[in-house]
């Protein structure tokens, strides 16, 4: 009588859990299949055509690398191959050398699920450095570029000084050899000097001066102040890069400083380095300017695409570093631009200067470091916006006119994450194997499926019938958060995430036993077996909601101000508690209404 | 003695009951509460203990959180990485980590002391002759921490800013005694942890700190369980002595603590076990946090909101309040 009552009541919560279960289940099937490497064949010159599947088939044949597909998409053919990171990079260096300079082969790795799963867009969780390995690069962080940038702004301040104190005949000179300045004076101005000294020295502190004659002098920056500023580079270059990796979605990255000046950088996951280089690699600035007045020392002339040449005022209005938040997108016709908003200092400044400038233009420039032919830095500026300036603007705007849709999201990117004052280059560029070892994994995951086998065994002898479905509701939460975790982008499996894994377990066994010592209690005091399981459910899920709420508060938090492996270990947890609540609350007490055990109670347990 | 007060209590009502449970659970609820007292106090020594050990030896901090020094070196064939690390092993004096390039040609050591001789590289060429490998050795320079002091310094903001968090929604689920007692027991945990990571000299690296998360995790877990049990108890026996309300709450919910401590211990120790040297660490981490978070859950999370004057009154007026609140 009550199955026919109860189970129409059911049927929209069947129809949840097997539709979730269903597509987090398909998403974490290609986990278990893991990944094959793969090589990515492209042409340089892209008029060119790729070499033909046979061709490939067969050189792969001559390194006895088995070929497992052979995927042509529209610019480059992808060979997926059976075989470790040791097969492939033999391949990869085979490849190379029989089709020539004209293709470029890259590493990769595709999926080894079937085909209908990927067609579907379904991809294996990625693994941190600690369990798959990834990238590593090295970068030099160019110091003397930036001690050579910070003498000239030095030149450029003591310029200003002395053309404002009016002090003719007083020139100032970046000598050619050392990074200091020569200052010449005429012998009256001997006096004058010290004031401009002083004044130099207020505006940039770390300043000396030396006379070396009655007419000349030089001016230099203390070793300290060197020293503290080659600190203070290294470090903003740690942070702008962690910054940048962060904003790229790889979440558990290494970064550290190596040496005097350089940087340390292992990428998990990533076998095709090409995208991180771009970004990692760019010491992009953005500087705002405005056309220089008449009479103004110190004028930066650049040209425009047009050929216009643009004298512009020596000093920024503001620069990169004031912009708080950037994003990339189209305006009416289309066009790529990017929407900057500015932080207090930079809106004030902005809307200060808009303000008395209506009419006038406004120059954008673009910095960037690249190296020449005789690899040497070359600090390139572009213009990428001349534009006029309609009405006063606030801390929101944009940068119109960028070249294409990639420019304009590359350019929010890095001016988003904070720009680079020194340039930074790549000196060396490798794949890694995972610091764990294979071995290691695969007994990690061994031991977790013993602990796991214990879990299972241990509840269903302990609960029967129960037991049954707590095992149940488990098993799904575990498919479950791997779905969810295969599913969504930024999310690495890493070892710290592990442990998440493990607390996660842990917190769903619990909260079964929470709810089936309830049932038990219930039927002590004499409840039937329907209104047990009934009160038993609904009573424990308080307790189990306040345990994951306050438990989900911390790893919010840790999720928000956490680096690297903090995050890694609070995204597993976040994500754990949602799927354990769904399965350990939701699912299991639908099954328990559906299967409708029998909870035994000995008669001298009842209480009165 | 106050117990002795509140047996003759506990017994009088006992008496309305069945004679059966009021002999049974005379003795045995005193006993308990002794019990749990030791557990307080010996959950205090082993907090002041591991306090004492983390002031005076200090965390043996791992590479991750110091840097040191690394040394990079290639060598012309193959070699399996087990082999090389056993044999590198022999050669060098304290701990290191070795990683290798995808082909196992490229290695790279890491280690935390920068002596003389691992900057010069000379033991290197010594390894070479003994090992037979051809080696070419590459770079050996100063590493600095994977760890960003930004790391440590959020690290330490995102604690303080958790625990705020948790007091402030646990005083409004529950009570603000009941919050503090959750708080202690939290920080008994961690602190007991770090402190025999201390003692033991046992490496501090990431793995163990990733441990020390998750029993955060854990504590809080427990604490809540038996925090909403003790408010459970306290609605309903409004007759029953504070300790003995703090009893029933932890005895009610033992079950249920050895059910989940034992379980989750039967996976760390397979990890203990089978996981190998990589997961040692965090294993003993985990494993000692949810032994630790097992006993500060009976004894410290529910004695704490007693010994600071929680009494089941609370509950009797909130309900009142609410009851008048009810009525229109």
């Amino acid at each position: 009588m009550r199955k026919s009552t109860s189970k129409p009541k059911y049927t929209w919560q069947i129809l949840v859990i097997i539709v979730t279960v269903i597509i987090l289940g398909l998403n974490a099937i290609p986990t278990f299949y893991g990944s094959n490497n793969a090589l990515l064949v492209s042409a340089i010159n892209p008029t060119q055509t790729l070499p033909n599947t046979q061709k490939l088939r067969e050189l792969m044949q001559q390194q006895q690398v088995d070929v497992e597909q052979i995927i042509n998409g529209e610019s480059d053919s992808k060979i997926v191959i059976e075989g470790d990171d040791e097969t492939l990079i033999q391949a990869q260096a085979h490849l190379k050398n029989t089709l020539g300079d004209d293709y470029q082969v890259r590493l990769g790795s595709q999926s080894a699920a079937p085909t209908w799963l990927q067609g579907m867009g379904m991809s294996p969780i990625k693994l941190g450095l600690d369990l798959s390995g990834g990238v590593l690069f090295v970068l030099e962080v160019d110091t003397n570029k930036a001690d050579q940038e910070r003498i000239g702004n030095a030149k450029d301040e003591a310029l200003q000084i002395i053309h404002d104190q009016g002090l003719r005949g007083m020139s100032v000179k970046i000598a050619d050899t050392e990074n200091k300045i020569n200052l010449h004076f005429l012998s009256h101005q001997a006096a004058s000097v010290k004031s401009v000294v002083n004044e130099l020295q207020q505006r940039l502190p770390g300043v000396t001066y030396s006379s070396s004659g009655d007419r000349d002098g030089t001016l230099v920056f203390s070793e300290q102040s060197i020293t503290t500023f080659h600190h203070e580079i290294m470090a903003q270059a740690l942070t702008t890069l962690r910054g940048r990796i962060e904003e790229l979605g790889i979440t558990e990255a290494v970064t550290q400083r190596q040496g005097q000046n350089r940087i340390r950088i292992e990428l998990p996951g990533v076998k095709d380095p090409e995208q991180a280089k771009r970004i990692i690699g760019a010491t992009a600035s953005l500087d705002f300017y405005e056309m220089a007045q008449s009479g103004t020392v110190g004028i930066k002339t650049f040209t425009d695409e047009n050929g216009r040449r643009l004298r512009l005022a020596p000093k920024p209005i503001f620069t990169g570093s004031n912009i708080e938040n950037a994003t990339s997108g189209r305006d009416e016709m289309g066009v790529a631009l990017v929407n900057l908003a500015l932080d207090g200092i930079g809106g004030k400044k902005m809307s200060e200067f808009s303000k008395d400038n209506i009419g006038n233009p406004m120059v954008t420039i673009f910095s960037e470091y690249h190296k020449n032919s005789s690899d040497e830095m070359v600090k390139s500026s572009k213009v990428i916006s001349v534009a006029t300036i309609q009405s006063q603007l606030g801390n929101r705007f944009s940068i119109t006119n960028l070249d294409s849709p990639q420019a304009a999201s590359d350019l929010a990117l890095l001016l988003r994450a904070g720009s680079l004052d020194a340039p930074i280059t790549i000196v060396q560029q490798r794949t890694i194997q995972a610091s764990l070892g294979q071995e290691n994994v695969s007994n990690g995951i061994m031991a977790l499926a013993i602990g796991l086998g214990i879990t299972l065994l241990f509840m269903g002898l302990w609960y029967r019938k129960l037991g049954l479905i707590a095992n149940t509701s488990l098993v799904l939460n575990l498919i479950c958060l791997l779905g969810l975790m295969a599913l969504l982008p930024n999310v690495v499996l890493t070892l710290p995430g592990i442990a998440g894994l493990v607390l996660t377990v842990g917190m769903a066994v619990d909260t079964n036993v929470l709810i089936f010592e309830r049932i038990k209690e219930e039927r002590k005091r004499g409840r039937s077996n329907f209104l047990a399981i009934e009160t038993g459910y609904k009573e424990a899920f308080a307790t189990i909601l306040d345990a994951n709420v306050t438990t989900m508060i911390t790893a919010l938090i840790l999720l928000s101000i956490g680096y690297g492996p903090v995050k890694g270990f609070a995204m597993t947890l976040s994500l754990g508690i949602l799927t354990s609540m769904f399965t350990g609350v939701f699912v299991a007490h639908v099954l328990t209404a559906l299967v409708k055990p029998q909870i035994p109670v000995k008669q001298q347990e009842l209480k009165s | 003695m106050s117990t002795s007060t509140l047996k003759t209590k506990n017994g009088l009502q006992d008496t309305g009951k069945t004679v059966k449970q009021s002999k049974g659970a005379h003795s045995p609820m005193a006993m308990f509460s002794k019990v749990r007292l030791a557990g307080f106090y010996l959950a205090i020594s082993l907090m002041l203990l591991s306090a004492i050990g983390l002031g005076f030896k200090g965390l043996n901090l791992g590479l991750d959180f110091t840097g040191g020094y690394m040394t990079e070196f290639t060598t012309s064939q193959s070699i399996d990485k087990g082999q090389m690390q056993n044999q590198l092993g022999a050669n060098l004096s304290g701990d290191f980590e070795l990683s290798s390039s995808a082909a196992n040609t490229h290695w790279t050591i890491r280690q935390a002391d920068g002596a003389a001789h691992v900057i010069d590289k000379d033991w290197l060429y010594t390894f070479a002759t003994q090992s037979g490998y051809d080696i070419a050795p590459q770079d050996s320079v100063y590493i600095g921490s994977q760890v960003g002091s930004e790391l440590i310094d959020n690290g330490g903001l995102a604690l303080i800013v958790a625990a705020v968090a948790m007091m402030i929604y646990l005083t409004w689920r529950f009570e603000w005694r009941l919050a503090c007692g959750s708080l202690m027991a939290l920080v008994h945990d961690v602190l007991v942890v770090l402190g025999l990571f201390a003692w033991l000299g046992l490496p501090f690296d990431l793995t163990v700190l990733a441990a020390v998360l998750a029993i955060i995790g854990y504590s809080l877990n427990d604490s809540i369980v038996i925090g909403d049990k003790l408010r459970e108890v306290m609605r309903a026996k409004t007759n029953m002595s504070m300790s003995d309300i703090v009893d029933t709450a932890v005895k009610s919910t033992l079950t249920r603590s050895l059910i989940t401590s034992g379980t989750t211990l039967a996976t760390i120790g397979a990890i203990w076990i089978f996981g190998g040297q990589p997961l040692q660490g965090f294993a003993i981490g985990l494993f000692a946090g949810v032994v630790f978070g097992t006993l500060s859950s009976i004894a410290v999370s529910a004695t704490i909101p007693q010994l600071i004057g929680l009494n089941p009154e609370f509950y009797q007026l909130r309900a009142q309040e609410l009851l008048l609140n009810d009525e229109p």
